[in-house]
């Protein structure tokens, strides 16, 4: 095969790749997922109501 | 010491206050040194007619110190931070991120004596000779063992986006850096590249440019997407989109080194896709830019009393400013009137201390009070002087510099009827001369800021603990 042929369907090979791999990203199925994944930047907060209980297991 | 109040895991913040502090001594020494080479363009008698003061040998330690020294410390602290925070687990292999402080210190200080000296590989951006690119490598694995290795023992399911772009970071800029430092040594201090002529040039400028891709961009990026979200209390505003942002940055930035060789001897199929490759590159950065600023989307009043908030969010503003004005310069045609001028220092600058330094001071302003077990910084009404101060000088630099570069390449270019140039270079160089000023003084203004900063963090990390209580949340 020539060397350009392998070139364009190397191209076309990641032009499909990329949009199914956007088309995942979008789908509804990953919104849980994704919604859960955002908040883990404060998942190792303490609450407030966490932090009142711990203090009050210590007295 | 180590102990934080977060869910019980015991952190390691100790090699992260390091990190942290020497970016605030790094940052003002570098951008001092960029002051001054900035007031020898006014006042040539400056250099003293010394060689190691001279312009040459002082401009790479400027570039060195303020992208490897100020803004790489930056993000050492902020990733070994993010990294453990967002997976909720201790660092791996403590002693190893131990021994890329100090490795990466001894790089910095190798480049401060090396530099003025006159020791270089004569490669931007990569001017360090091989025994200290040895050292980089050295330290650079190791921060990828460390990073990685605190990745594979996470304790969350999901790998936090920023940690994406962090990882990508660290990856490709031990491909750059190795690739690029190929050399054949002939003694200890010099050696000369494996490459030559076009290649050569391609090799530098595929490193040069993604060291502005990886390094200044997609690890910066990584501090966007943890302390943005952070700082202003919701989770950023699409995951979905930070994940495609992710994929289709890493995936352009790579081809657009080429545009830096417009019209050089690069074949033009090759100036040609790198100048395609850039301007394509402009959808990814502003899809990140919308991302990073929506954030704040319902929350846009805590600007008004945040400082820090602010220092991130204006960071965005600059870092689009300047995704828009790269993709226009890297056009053939604009380039041809661009290069080599001083719009070129602008654009640099607009995206150096506008995106990356503005990024980082407010990231550093966020970390210090929980590495220190503190509410808050010492005092919130510095941080707002250093922000305006800051934003002045940024601005007052990059106007300066795009009114001398577009001087500059109108003057270059203009010829008269019978074909001869209009202009002698002197007369160009005559015309920036009231911008040089300009430049300095937006210099001297920014510098101002970051020692206003260095007060503050000095403040903060000596005060009692938990003496400095956070600032209630206006309703």
């Amino acid at each position: 095969m020539e060397y350009s042929t392998i070139h364009s369907i190397f191209t076309v090979v990641l032009f499909v790749g990329f949009i199914s791999f956007v088309i995942w990203a979008y789908s509804k199925k990953r919104k849980t997922d994704f919604d859960k994944a955002a908040n883990l930047v404060f998942d190792d907060e303490q609450t407030a109501q966490q932090k009142t209980k711990q203090e009050s297991d210590h007295e | 010491m180590s102990h934080t109040n977060s869910l019980n895991v015991d952190y390691n913040y100790s090699v992260v206050r390091l990190f942290a502090l020497t970016t605030v001594l790094w940052g003002i020494v570098g951008m001092a040194v960029g002051v001054l080479i900035a007031a020898q363009l006014y006042w040539p008698a400056l250099n003293f007619d010394t060689p190691w003061l001279t312009y040459s040998r002082l401009r790479p330690l400027h570039t060195n110190a303020v992208i490897f020294a100020f803004g790489t410390s930056a993000l050492f602290a902020t990733s070994y931070y993010i990294v453990q925070r967002t997976c909720q687990v201790r660092l791996f292999a403590e002693k190893l991120a131990m021994f890329t402080f100090w490795g990466w210190q001894a790089v910095i200080i190798s480049a401060v004596v090396t530099l003025p000296l006159g020791l270089t590989s004569s490669k931007e951006y990569a001017e360090l000779e091989w025994p200290i690119d040895i050292l980089i490598t050295l330290v650079w694995i190791s921060y990828a063992i460390v990073f990685f290795g605190t990745l594979v023992k996470r304790k969350t399911s999901h790998i936090y986006v920023a940690n994406w772009f962090l990882g990508g970071f660290i990856l490709t800029v031990a491909a750059l850096h190795i690739v690029n430092s190929m050399a054949i040594p002939v003694s200890a201090f010099k050696s000369y590249s494996i490459y030559a002529g076009a290649v050569d040039a391609m090799i530098q400028w595929w490193y040069g440019h993604n060291a502005v891709g990886f390094l200044l961009t997609a690890g910066f990026l990584g501090m966007m997407y943890y302390f943005v979200p952070k700082q202003a209390g919701r989770p950023v505003y699409s995951y979905r989109l930070s994940v495609v942002h992710f994929w289709a940055l890493i995936a352009l930035y790579i081809w657009a080194g080429p545009h830096h060789l417009h019209y050089t001897a690069l074949p033009d199929w090759t100036q040609s896709l790198g100048m395609v490759m850039s301007v394509v590159l402009f959808v990814p950065s502003w899809g990140g830019m919308i991302n990073g600023i929506m954030t704040l989307s319902g929350a846009w009043h805590k600007l008004k009393t945040d400082p820090i908030l602010r220092f991130l969010i204006v960071s965005l503003s600059f870092y689009g400013m300047s995704t828009f004005e790269g993709p226009m310069m890297a056009i053939k045609s604009v380039n041809a009137l661009s290069h080599y001028t001083d719009w070129t220092i602008g654009h640099v600058h607009s995206g150096a201390l506008g995106w990356v330094a503005m990024i980082s001071i407010g990231a550093i302003y966020h970390l210090i009070p929980v590495l220190y077990n503190q509410g808050r910084m010492y005092s919130i009404s510095l941080i707002n002087t250093h922000f305006w101060l800051h934003t002045i000088g940024v601005v007052l630099y990059i106007v300066a510099m795009w009114i001398s570069g577009i001087t500059q390449g109108m003057m270059w270019r203009a010829v008269n009827t019978d074909g001869t140039l209009t202009y002698s270079f002197v007369q160009s160089l005559e015309a920036s001369m009231p911008f040089y000023l300009m430049r300095f003084i937006g210099g001297v203004f920014v510098v101002s800021g970051m020692l206003l900063m260095a007060y503050n963090v000095y403040k903060t990390v000596r005060a009692k603990e938990q003496t400095l209580q956070p600032v209630p949340e206006a309703a």
